[in-house]
This record gives C-alpha cells, structure tokens and sequence, in this order.
C-alpha cells in the first residue's frame, strides 16, 4: 500500500498543495491508513528535523546571505561595465554582455533569480535604448540566467550533495564546464542572429571619465598582485616537483610577486585608462568565487566555512571598501536570506523524511524495473529520462525537483554505471533548464516583471536560446568529460 | 462572517506579532551562525586550537531560524507549489481548491504536532545533554548542568511547527471570508516576490 504515496504525492502537488505538505501528507496519509501501530510517523518527523540538522546545509544561507550583500552593494553596475569593456564591441554587444554578466554573477550568486532580477533591471532597459526588441533582452536575461546555479557556487548543488550524500566540492568543480558551455553557447546562437536580425554594435565601454576611490584603487592594486603571484605559484609546482628537495611555499610566492608587479604594469601600457578603471572596480567583487573555490581546492575551509568567509569578504567590500552598504541595508539582506533559506530547508527537511518512505516502499527497485525494461542501454536510458527531468523542469523549480526525483532515479542511474556526480550535473543542469521554460519557468515570471513584457512573448522570444541549452545538456549527458575531468584533475572524484 | 473576522483579528495581530519577533531573532540567529563559521576558521588558523562547540552552535542557530523563519514564508507565500489548476479554475471553485489544500496543510501539521511533542522533545535523546554545547559564564542548570539539553534544540521544530498552525489557520480564516466575498475587508498579507528559494 505505501508504494501508492508516489501517485498521491504527485496528486496533491498537481492540484496545487505545496510541495512541502505534499512530501509529508502522502506518506503521512498511507501510514495512518494502514495503521500506525509502530509509531512510523514519529520517525518520519524525526526525519524532518535531522534533514536540517546537518553542517554542510548551513552553506545555503550564507551563500544566499553572500550573493545577497554582493548584490545590494552594488556589483551588478560593476560587472556589467566590465563585460561591455570585454565584449561591447561585437555585434550583438549588450547581448554579448549581458551572457558574460551572468556567467561572472554566477559565480558570486549561485541564483538565476537574484540574476534576472539584478542584471535584468540594469539590462534590458539599456538593451532596448541600444536597438534591441524588449523580448529579445527579456529572453537573453532569462536564458542567460540560468547559469547561476550551474557555476559555483550553487544552491541546488548544495542541496543535491545533501540529500544524495554526495561532495559539495565535488559538485561545485563538475559545474564549472558545463556553466561556461552554457555561456558560450548562448553567446554562439547570439552571433548568429546578430547577423540575420542585425543587432546593434554597442561601445566598448559605457560610461567614459572613469574614476575610482584611492582605497578601492589599492584593494585592487593589491589583489590584482596577490591573485597573479597565486597563479604564478600554482604553476610553479609544475616545475619544483623535479626538484630533488622541496621547495619553501612562501619563498616561492614572495618571488612571484614582482613578477606579478611587472606583469601587471606591463598590461597597464596597453590599455586605456578608462578600460583599466573599469577592470579594477570589477576586481574586488570578482574575488569572491576566487575565495570560495580556491579555499575549498586548497583545503584550507570546507565548503560551509568557505561560505561564511565569502559573506565576511562581501560584508568587508560593501561596507568598507565600496561603501555602498549601511546598517538597513544589513538587516534588509539578512531578512530575505532567512527567509529564502528557511523555505528552503523546511523543504529539504521534508525531503529527507520523504526519502526515507521512498526506500521503505521498495519504489526505486521497482521504478528501476520498469526503467529497464525500456531498455538496458543507459544512453538511451539517459535520453529518455533527460526528457523526463525538462517536463518536469517545466512545471516545478530545480531545488523541489532535485529533491523529489533524486532519491528516486539517482540509484537507478549509478547502478547502471552512471557515476553519481555526473548523474547530479546532468539533473542539476537539465533542471536549472527548466527555469527559463514555459509554462511555469520561474525566471520568465521575473523578467517578465522586470522588463514589462508578456511572459508568452518571452517564451516564444526564448526558444532559440533553449535550444542551445538542450544541446549542451545532451553534450553533458553523453560526454562524461565535460563534467568529470576538473573534480578528477583536482582528486574530488576518484 | 463577522464571528469570522472577530476570531481572525486578535489571531492575525498575535501572528503579526509573534512572527515578528521570531523574525528578529532569526536574523539574529543568521549573523551568529556566520560569526560562530568565521571563529571556527580563526580560532583554527590563527590560534591553532579549534573550539569544539562552534560547529553545533551555528546548527542551533540554523534550527531556530527555520522554526522562526518558515511560518513567516509560509505567510506571505513562499512554499512552492504549482498553482497551475487554482489559476484555471473559475473564480469560486479556485477559492473552495485553496481551501482544501490549506485543510490538508492543516492535518499534516496537527499530526505532526501531536507526535513531535511526546515522540522528539520529550524523549530520552531529548533530555539528553549536548555533545558540546554549553552555557556561558559558568552557568549550571537542570540535569545535564553546565551542558545544554539537546531538546533546546528539538523544541526548534516543534516551535516552527505550532507557528505553522497558528500561520495556517489564520489562512483558513482569511480563505473563508473570500469565499464569503468578503475579501476586500481584509488586511493584505505584503508577498514577497523576491522569495526564491535556492533556484
């Protein structure tokens, strides 16, 4: 009888229950219908509650307190003007532009929300000034958003490491790829209908009489210095690992210091004042993914104490060096941290405890029947079930997703051999898809609300740009490598 | 239906209330649990001597923010769902629609409740002592002395969960009166657009 909770379940959340109740009522429901003469229900709410008890959950809050602080400091303006200066020039310039932000924002948000909704409001209405149609700009701003939780760091993947019981830092380096397959996708398709709409060029850099504040000068001088000696180092043990003794770190990176000095000032002849300025205010907000994958590459924090380090930096950036935060602002961004994250846990909460009635009912052993009478070929396997996650990616977010379908097929595919980081990228991103999709993509409802545009004109708008996702998802899904090599190279995945 | 609004007026101020204040004290809890990570990071890098207690601290303060923090989001809409049928439907019968699923939200809650208590808090694991956490200053109470008892920290959910109660059935109420067609006398509950979850 309990198999029928995955039937009910989809019942109440299609009727419109939420997905939290629907996870708890339809095990709940069975039970006290069979009788619950072993006190399951009590289980399933101690369940609940050790689903958020856990260390490794804690990194949501504080990447989403950390993306928060970032945001209302004022970086979207920042990273912005840095991709006009990168990419401005090209036909097609603001789109270009807009598909960069949100690769760099990704890597300070983990959200295609905050994404849309920060570079959508500064975007779209410079884009429409610019020539473009205010569909197009709504749908390359959804489209693009959806990188955010593909580059770390990432609130799905952390939810995914939790409930599968996979490595965050894992999770977070197979991302990597993908999100920039995404990105240069996204900017190839652009390209092509530069040349057959004629988008507009735009300038290389937006405002002219650049100017910085000395201290923010400095923050970047120095980190500019620090972040070029780092890569310096990390390619030096290339070479010392021939050396017969080894070699002091620190000596090593003090060497690497001028030489960063001079590569740095050499670049400086070759670029003009304005670009230069332009790069040095996007440098201090651009540390952050450096902070957070850098300490976890290195070992020095675990994924957890590499988010609360990023909210500490963006707290020091917004408040001391861009001055761009006060006490309200503070306590605005912590509020609507707590609450997202709330809901959020709550969720995965429910999850665990939904997990634990999912193996109690044998329904993986027999969905995974089921699946394999399809057929035993897991690349056909994965193509069915690819076109399973972008229907479900359709009509549900990607955190609830993950957290009702990866219990249920994450054994089925590893069982077949799909390795399980692979299987959570090929999820993660399929359904991180699913947010730009219609008819119920969350990120086409805000940038509809920020652009002004229909959502069923964005839908349309955003199809060609949809099809270059599902193209990447298929390349991730039959190319392990595009995921797996970077966790592999850096000893996250065996 | 004005029996309806006199029930829901003290209930909607008390949820007011007390939803604000567990708000503040999230936010509080939320800024402790990144200052407790950030001291862990020092306290092991700078002072070489990692404290113990950190790590179950800040997953105290994670607990209490979600009892706090949920019934609120819950509130002002922030549990997804898909409302796709309650937007088709015609007016009156979307209205019937929401109130069966709060009904059902309702039951899950109250059972909930009922085993959380006798089954979480109260149990033997409840009046237990934390592993490492204690009070400050000394402090020494009950049983497990200076320790903390581990049901401070079960009593999160249970907390969150009667908040759920009180939260929903004020939904009820409020459902009730819209149905009733009186809906324009009501109060609006400010939603939060930007509640996006990890998404």
């Amino acid at each position: 009888m309990l198999l029928w909770f995955l039937p009910l379940f989809l019942l109440l959340i299609m009727i419109g229950l939420p997905v939290v109740f629907g996870l708890l009522a339809a095990p709940v429901a069975l039970i006290m219908l069979e009788g619950d003469g072993r006190n399951v229900v009590a289980g399933l709410y101690r369940n609940l509650y050790n689903g958020m008890d856990s260390f490794p959950l804690m990194a949501l809050p504080f990447f989403m307190l950390a993306g928060e602080v970032m945001n209302r400091g004022g970086i979207t303006l920042r990273l912005v003007e840095f991709s006009q200066a990168f990419m401005g020039h090209m036909r097609g310039g603001l789109a270009h532009v807009n598909i960069l932000s949100s690769m760099l924002f990704a890597g300070l948000s983990g959200s295609a929300v905050a994404d849309t909704s920060a570079l959508g409001s500064t975007l779209i209405p410079a884009m429409e000034k610019n020539g473009y149609t205010r569909s197009f700009a709504a749908a390359i701003t959804a489209a693009s958003s959806v990188i955010g939780p593909i580059i770390p760091p990432s609130g799905i993947m952390i939810i995914y490491a939790y409930v599968m019981g996979e490595s965050v830092a894992a999770l977070f380096l197979a991302g990597i790829v993908p999100g920039i397959m995404v990105g240069v996708g996204l900017m190839i398709m652009v390209r092509l209908m530069a040349d057959r709409y004629d988008l507009p060029k735009a300038e290389r850099i937006v405002h002219k009489n650049q100017t910085i504040t000395p201290l923010e000068g400095w923050v970047s001088f120095v980190l500019v210095r620090i972040n070029i000696a780092g890569l310096l180092y990390a390619i030096s043990g290339i070479i010392t690992q021939f050396f017969a003794e080894p070699v002091n770190g620190w000596l090593i990176f003090g060497l690497a210091l001028p030489i960063a000095h001079a590569i740095a000032q050499a670049t400086k002849a070759h670029v003009s004042h304005d670009f230069r300025i332009v790069c040095k205010k996007a440098i201090a907000p651009l540390q952050t993914p450096i902070i957070i994958l850098g300490g976890i590459l290195v070992g020095v924090f675990t994924p957890t104490e590499a988010s609360a380090v990023a909210v500490a930096y963006a707290l020091i950036v917004s408040f001391f060096v861009l001055r761009s935060m006060n006490g309200r602002d503070l306590l605005d961004v912590l509020q609507k941290s707590a609450l997202s994250t709330a809901a959020v846990l709550v969720l995965v909460g429910a999850a665990v405890t939904f997990k634990t009635v999912v193996s109690l009912s044998y329904a993986p052993q027999i969905l995974s029947d089921y699946i394999l009478s399809l057929s035993e070929n897991p690349l056909i396997l994965l193509f069915l079930i690819n076109i399973l996650l972008f229907i479900v990616g359709m009509f549900l977010d990607a955190g609830p997703a993950i957290i009702i379908l990866g219990p249920i097929l994450g054994p089925i595919f590893v069982d077949l051999g799909v390795h399980p980081v692979h299987f959570a990228i090929i999820m993660s991103v399929n359904l991180t898809v699913g947010l730009a999709t219609p008819p119920m993509g969350l990120v086409l409802f805000v940038a509809s609300s920020v652009s002004g545009e229909k959502v069923e004109t964005i839908a349309r708008a955003i199809l060609p740009f949809l099809a270059v996702e599902v193209v990447v998802i298929f390349m991730i899904t039959y190319i392990p490598a595009i995921s797996m090599t970077i966790p592999r190279l850096t000893g996250f995945v065996q | 239906m004005s029996v309806l609004f006199w029930v829901l007026w003290p209930l909607e101020r008390f949820n007011t209330a007390i939803l604000a204040v567990g708000r503040a004290l999230a936010m509080s809890a939320l800024a402790i649990m990144v200052c407790l990570i950030l001291g862990q990071v020092f306290f092991r890098y700078v002072l070489n001597d990692a404290p113990n207690w950190t790590e179950e601290g800040a997953r105290f303060g994670m607990l209490w923010m979600t009892g706090l923090m949920a019934p609120l989001a819950y509130r002002m809409g922030g549990f997804v769902s898909i409302d796709m049928l309650e937007r088709a439907l015609p007016k009156f019968l979307s209205a019937l629609l929401t109130l069966t699923l709060l009904c059902i939200a309702l039951w899950v809650l109250v059972v909930f409740w009922d085993r959380g208590l006798n089954n979480h808090v109260d149990t033997m694991s409840g009046k237990g002592c934390s592993s490492s956490l204690r009070w400050p200053f000394g402090f020494e109470f009950g049983k497990c002395g200076a320790k903390f008892q581990n049901r401070f920290q079960y009593a999160s959910l249970f907390v969150g969960v009667n908040l759920l109660i009180l939260v929903n059935v004020e939904l009820i109420l409020r459902q009730i009166i819209k149905i009733g067609s009186q809906g324009h006398r009501l109060t609006k509950l400010s939603a939060d657009e930007n509640l996006a979850g990890a998404s």
